[in-house]
């Protein structure tokens, strides 16, 4: 251990406080950035030790990670990230081995339910079991994929084959947890009104009161990590990582960037630094502007949901400006980001944040005053303090519930960490109307914020190619995305790739609480809290759903979709 | 004779008519979202389309199913022939009594209600049942105004009771006036827009009742619900307003009184865009609040009336 003199590192006291609780559990430990500290612990102790530092210790669990390390170590190993958030702050990770042979670990959901998905998820993806888990249905899988194929075992299958359906018939179970007897089953999905994207909640209602509700989701589940892994050098994942959502893919791709960057000790520029903190900022003006309009929407206000939406197409303005696109695709590489921001652009940027400070503040009020948002806002989908503790849901969600959980401000990151004057925000109503009363203060937050980083943002850099590629080294990357953190988790390989990327979307965390949320209120409030959620089908599939008419498929040439680029006139899909 | 071949032709107008009206209002509230919209001719192209389609219904579903789209129709060209909309009298007063009126308006909630409930969908069924506790709520409020133009004019026929009041012959205007606004918010709820479309909520119960007609049937249940839209609001202006439409069946009175409903109806369906584009849809379980301060409005009418002032 270090010198006594010396101060600790980061993480230090929760590795002494394990060591001390547990004597004799902890094989290593290692820093993989100054506030990422991995312990190994002995695989049957794994759930004592989560426990002990999600319940004890202040932990909150964004993510758990598998990974298949038999070319390593012989083992499969497993990563429970904790985020400690209530003293000595830091990401402290729990690794534990899992022996190939009998590929049995224990679950860790019965004593930390937020784990539940993370380890039928690894369940799925690499035959791993874990023994007590409550719910041993599959998560990730169709229901037609073979029983013995694990996909993200290294030597599974070819990721360009895709195996026989092994069966013909939908045999998902939902399960119905409820006390009432006669319950009516009434499917919501997997396409729904509301929804533009597939998802699958069956609700158990007594008259129109919803007693229950399970969910099947992962209808469009792409395998974008078997892709990374086999496919793409590490460095071009940030774009692949871009693609994870439509909305939030910058979020995504600094996570990813600054995971690698993390584990590879990368320094990124500070100019940098600052404009990945900007452009994730514009990201959460148009995320949420589109929710405050879909909460319209979903109310029957359309006229709300119109008038947001034409304010956003400012915010979409103010992302091109700055990334070149309306989405915000694109700006990030290992080591730092493509596209400086200059005077003219910040000049615009400037003005266009004003303009939407008025206009939005009209638009909330109007809002606000509306004929019935309060009674159909206000104690609907209520998310009790005490399930949100135990499934580390995230972003606006939980902040509705009165806790201030905010990576931006628990693990100051990038140009975050230069701001002051800024806090999480929260309401305690634990309802739909907290949770749109947390966006519409962060939407305000994120505009003054953009001026206070266009106003402070250093000149320099924007770039470092100053590093050297070590294999096998693991860290996380982190961000606040409008719909909450996005915690990645990636090591590189010995061939220039990702040995293993794990993303998790903001919406993953936020899934298990949705049927706790559901109980109780009404069929008519079901898509109002499942849109004050803010959900993200596909980004929680990590996929992107391509059409393709075989029929009728044309292939572009590649000067052909440069000069639709350059030109955007004379579309090649267009005859 | 004339009065009964101006029922056919406004019975015909009316369903040639209707998707224009419907249309109308569907553009108004594109322009109050900031939208282009549609053309206002929109549901007649989507009307014709769906002549063309296959009319399927589902596995478990009788006879009711079948026979509501044709019986709403129905329904509703009888009405059409009943309810006075350019003349000021009834062009056959057999069926403009108000009893009969809302009969005719109940006999078609009542078996799209059901029908709903037969299609063994469950969003269906929600909006089954949904569009029978709207007509529980509403009904009270709107035979209570009825009743108090009926006592004010002395009769039950919404023609006489048209003419009475268009010529300010009533023994308590003021009970009339409230028993009025009473009857325009009864009336409001009965179009079934936001915050009152309760049975076809699209964001709720994907659109209810509607969720499982297909083709044809959904094409004249389209057709007949927008004349319910039309009827209702002549059926307002008939009884409450009754100014300016034609007093005899002579061709130029008969073209004022057609300019002068057309001008009401936009008048009246502007005033609704109005309600509905600034809205929120009312939580299905406070509906009866809502509900009961109508019934109240039409009470204090009735009180009025009775005291004869």
């Amino acid at each position: 251990m270090s010198n006594t003199d010396k101060p600790l590192r980061a993480g230090e006291s929760h590795v002494q406080a394990v060591r001390a609780t547990f004597p004799g559990s902890v094989k290593d430990v290692s820093w993989q950035a100054s506030d990422q500290v991995t312990i190994t612990v002995e695989t049957d102790m794994l759930p004592d030790v989560v426990e002990f530092l999600y319940w004890k210790r202040g932990g909150w669990l964004p993510n758990m990670v598998g990974n298949d390390e038999r070319a390593i170590n012989g083992h499969y190993a497993l990563y429970y990230l904790l985020s400690m958030e209530e003293q000595d702050t830091c990401f402290c990770t729990v690794r534990a081995l899992v022996d190939p042979d009998t590929c049995e670990f224990p679950s860790v959901t019965p004593r930390v339910p937020a784990c539940v998905w993370s380890e039928r998820e690894v369940r799925d993806l690499f035959g791993l079991r874990p023994v007590g888990i409550p719910d041993e249905r599959r998560l990730v899988l169709p229901d037609d994929w073979p029983d013995e194929l694990y996909p993200l075992r290294k030597d599974s299958m070819d990721y360009r084959r895709r195996p026989e359906p092994s069966t013909d018939v939908e045999n998902y179970r939902f399960l119905y947890e409820g006390e009432a007897e006669e319950v009516t089953e009434m499917p919501m999905g997997p396409m729904h009104i509301t929804s533009d994207e597939p998802g699958h909640f069956r609700l158990f209602v007594e008259g129109e009161t919803i007693v229950d509700a399970d969910y099947r989701l992962f209808y469009v589940h792409r395998g974008m990590e078997k892709v990374a892994e086999t496919r793409l050098n590490y460095d071009a994942v940030t774009f692949l990582a871009d693609r994870i959502c439509g909305i939030c893919g910058c979020a995504h791709s600094v996570a990813y960037a600054e995971a690698v960057e993390r584990a590879q000790g990368i320094e990124v520029p500070l100019r940098a630094q600052y404009i990945r903190a900007l452009v994730l900022e514009v990201e959460r003006l148009h995320s949420h502007l589109l929710n405050l309009g879909l909460v319209c929407h979903y109310c029957g206000f359309d006229t709300g949901f119109q008038h947001f939406f034409r304010v956003r197409e400012k915010a979409m303005d103010m992302a091109e400006l700055l990334t070149g696109a309306r989405k915000t695709y694109g700006l990030n590489l290992i080591g730092g980001v493509r596209r400086d921001i200059l005077a003219e652009q910040k000049g615009e940027t400037v003005r266009l944040v004003r303009e939407l400070r008025n206009d939005v503040e009209a638009l909330v009020d109007m809002l606000l005053s509306t004929q019935n948002f309060e009674s159909r806002t206000k104690g609907v989908g209520i998310l009790d303090p005490k399930i949100a503790r135990a499934f580390s849901p995230v972003g606006p969600c939980v902040r509705g519930s009165g806790f201030t959980r905010d990576v931006r401000f628990d693990h100051p990151f990038d140009g975050y960490a230069h701001l002051s004057g800024f806090a999480a925000r929260s309401h305690d109503g634990c309802d739909v109307q907290s949770r749109t009363l947390v966006r519409i203060e962060e939407f305000m937050d994120s505009l003054a914020m953009i001026e206070a980083l266009l106003d402070d943002a250093p000149t320099g850099p924007i770039l470092t190619e100053d590093w050297t590629y070590e294999p096998h080294k693991f860290a996380i990357g982190y961000t606040e995305a409008p719909r909450g953190e996005d915690v990645h988790w990636a090591m590189t390989g010995d061939n220039q790739k990702c040995y293993r990327w794990r993303a998790k979307a903001a919406t993953y965390s936020n899934w298990p609480i949705l049927r706790y949320m559901f109980r109780g209120n009404t069929v008519s409030d079901a898509a109002v809290i499942v849109g004050s959620m803010d959900p993200c089908y596909s980004c929680t599939d990590r996929v992107t759903v391509v059409d393709v008419n075989t029929r009728k498929s044309k292939v572009l040439t590649k000067t052909q979709l440069e000069d639709y680029a350059y030109n955007r006139t004379h579309s090649p899909l267009k005859d | 004779m004339a009065e009964i071949i101006l029922a056919f032709v406004q019975a015909l107008l009316l369903v040639l008519l209707a998707p224009l009206v419907s249309g109308t209002a569907r553009w108004m509230r594109a322009k109050m979202h900031a939208r282009k919209g549609p053309s206002i001719l929109q549901d007649y192209y989507d009307i014709a389309k769906l002549l063309k389609r296959q009319d399927v219904g589902t596995a478990h579903s009788s006879f009711v199913f079948r026979i509501t789209p044709p019986l709403f129709f129905g329904c509703m060209l009888v009405l059409a022939c009943g309810v006075p909309m350019i003349t000021r009298f009834c062009p056959v007063p057999a069926l403009g009594d108000v009893i009969t009126v809302v009969y005719l308006l109940a006999l078609p909630r009542f078996f799209f209600a059901l029908a709903a409930v037969d299609s063994s969908d469950a969003y269906a069924g929600i909006g089954g049942v949904r569009e029978l506790i709207v007509g529980v709520l509403v009904e009270p409020a709107l035979m209570l105004g009825l009743f108090v133009a009926a006592l004010a004019t002395g009769t039950t026929n919404i023609g006489e009771m048209g003419v009475a009041v268009g010529s300010l012959q009533v023994t308590s205007p003021v009970g009339l006036v409230i028993a009025g606004i009473a009857f325009a918010m009864a009336c409001y709820i009965e179009l079934g827009k936001v915050p009152f479309d309760m049975a076809e909520a699209e964001q709720e119960i994907q659109e209810g009742p509607l969720s499982e007609y297909s083709g044809p049937s959904l094409a004249m249940l389209k057709v007949s619900l927008a004349m319910k839209q039309v009827i209702m609001a002549a059926f307002f202006v008939a009884v409450f307003m009754p100014f300016g439409s034609a007093v005899d069946c002579t061709l130029p009175a008969l073209i004022a009184g057609a300019a002068v409903f057309a001008v009401k109806l936009i008048v009246v369906f502007f005033i609704c865009s109005l309600v509905e584009n600034s809205m929120m849809r009312v939580r299905y379980k406070l509906m009866g609040r809502q509900t009961w301060a109508v019934v109240g409005v039409a009470a204090l009418g009735l009180v009025f009336c009775i005291l004869g002032i």
